[in-house]
């Protein structure tokens, strides 16, 4: 299998990692897990079982009790305890089991597997790591100034659950420019990535192509111009700030990109979007605006995921020079699946990419009017598309 | 340990080759700072910098500092060396 200038390529679908990232990951919005109840969490092949405590802390805790192996999400909050189910073993938020009602002592041992906490923008954060290290609050997500508050809507907050694709394939994201148009039925005028230490950032404005405004949802209106920036905070939590200019009418919206990985092939993704209360209109019209980007950016993510589900596994993708840097991405997002000790300075070092759209937007601005003059040709009885599709 | 294992030699070669195998060393005309820079047309621009650059650009030292503002004393020196023919305007070799 010697490969020379003709040789045919072979797609090297490589091996997955056996362990999950290093990280802060989020295990939905912290009202959620408010109701005094346990709930399941499915994650790093594992059950995870989060509650919160009558003081108020959160715990997240393996689900499996470490007496006899009780299912602690179907388990019963006693105080600041989690009971278990099967023998009532209690259970603290920081993963000590501190009382056993039958016994006259706890056995010291009797500690399990627990993930360090906090609550940011109203949603609940856990740090996972492989190696067991102490959470690193340097590296959490930043604040968001007014998000919580009422200049903002409430988070939309949507689960979608992948089978069949290893959560890398969200994160090349990051780097893809040509997707945009041929996935998600936008120009993407302006792009640029950025990556240092724990960050990978994408910029990027688009428009939405105008033969596909009828069918794509997503970004694919002509009237919608966006301006985008999306920062990776770790591995599996993005911050997308956006500015969504609609004919003029521009509004701030907050889109949040997280996932868990739940198996070598598949993980749970998670978006929330929180959009800024525009001057002069009342809440309910603003929440249904929020809806309404909810809605659009659900229907984008829906198109990627009918793609991961279909598409091979690539380690060794053949580029093109309008390509994004997919190969110094997944170098970065290698660094939390080694050991900190084994972090290679170049994982981290900074790397800034700024990709020529001319030729690809020259190209399919083309193919974009050839598809409306044959459209226009084909069915001139059909009346002409609405703008507002979505 | 390792993570994702590609299964061949070569991916390994095109893991070097796509990371590093067209950057040209590009000193700024202001500070110590040497990055590895390509061009693969006249608009793009990859730039990567190493531990030792970043610590010696006093832009980058600043703090609080924007993630994404680059330096832009380097970026005037990078295309100074392209104007002095110094970096390769597309891959040549057919990338």
């Amino acid at each position: 299998m010697t490969a020379t200038d003709t040789a045919a390529r072979m797609l090297d679908r490589g091996v997955t990692p056996e362990r999950y990232a290093r990280g802060w990951h989020c295990a939905g919005l912290a009202d959620a897990f408010r109701d005094g109840k346990p709930h399941a969490i499915e994650t790093f092949g594992a059950k995870l079982v989060v509650f919160q405590a009558a003081n108020g802390e959160f715990g997240v805790l393996d689900g499996y009790c470490r007496h006899m192996g009780g299912d602690l999400t179907q388990g019963e909050v006693k105080g600041d305890e989690l009971a278990c189910p099967f023998h009532d073993w209690r259970w603290g938020t920081d993963g000590r089991c501190k009382q056993i009602p039958y016994a006259r002592r706890v056995p010291l041992r009797a500690r399990t597997q627990r993930y360090e906490t906090v609550v940011r923008n109203g949603q609940l954060l856990f740090w996972h790591d492989p190696e067991g290290s102490p959470a690193d609050h340097d590296l959490l997500p930043p604040e968001l100034p007014g998000v919580g508050t009422d200049e903002y809507t409430e988070w939309f907050w949507e689960t979608v659950p992948i089978k069949g694709s290893h959560c890398r394939e969200l994160i090349d994201n990051v780097v893809d420019m040509a997707h945009f148009y041929y996935v998600h039925f936008a120009f993407p005028t302006s792009f640029r990535n950025v990556f240092e230490g724990t960050r990978a950032t994408q910029f990027m404005e688009s428009k939405g192509r105008p033969d596909k405004a009828a069918d794509a949802g997503g970004y694919g209106d002509a009237d919608m111009v966006l301006t985008s920036e999306a920062t990776y905070y770790g591995p599996a939590y993005m911050i997308n700030w956006l500015e969504v200019d609609y004919k003029g009418f521009v509004t701030e919206v907050v889109l949040i990109n997280c996932h868990l990985p739940t198996g070598p092939d598949s993980f749970t993704l998670q978006y929330g979007i929180t959009v800024k209360k525009p001057e002069g209109l009342d809440d309910k019209t603003a929440q249904y605006i929020a809806k309404k980007y909810a809605e659009m950016f659900g229907t984008g993510f829906l198109q990627d995921v009918h793609i991961w589900q279909n598409k091979a596994p690539v380690q060794n993708p053949l580029l093109c020079e309008e390509d994004g840097p997919v190969y110094q991405l997944r170098r970065w997002y290698e660094q939390f699946y080694v050991d900190v000790a084994d972090i290679a300075p170049d994982m981290v070092a900074r790397f800034e990419f700024e990709v020529d759209t001319t030729k690809a937007n020259e190209f399919w601005h083309e193919e974009v009017a050839e598809n409306l003059r044959r459209r226009d040709a084909a069915s001139e009885a059909d009346a002409p598309l609405e703008g507002a599709g979505h | 340990m390792a993570s994702f294992v590609p299964t061949s030699e070569e991916t390994l070669a095109d893991q070097r080759l796509y990371t590093a195998g067209w950057l040209t060393s590009v000193s700024c005309q202001d500070c110590l700072a040497v990055v590895g820079v390509q061009k693969n047309s006249a608009h793009h621009t990859s730039i990567q910098w190493s531990a030792e650059a970043l610590a010696a650009c006093p832009e980058m030292g600043r703090r609080p500092r924007e993630l994404h503002a680059g330096c832009p004393r380097l970026q005037a020196s990078i295309e100074q060396a392209v104007r002095a023919g110094q970096v390769p305007i597309g891959a040549g070799d057919g990338f």
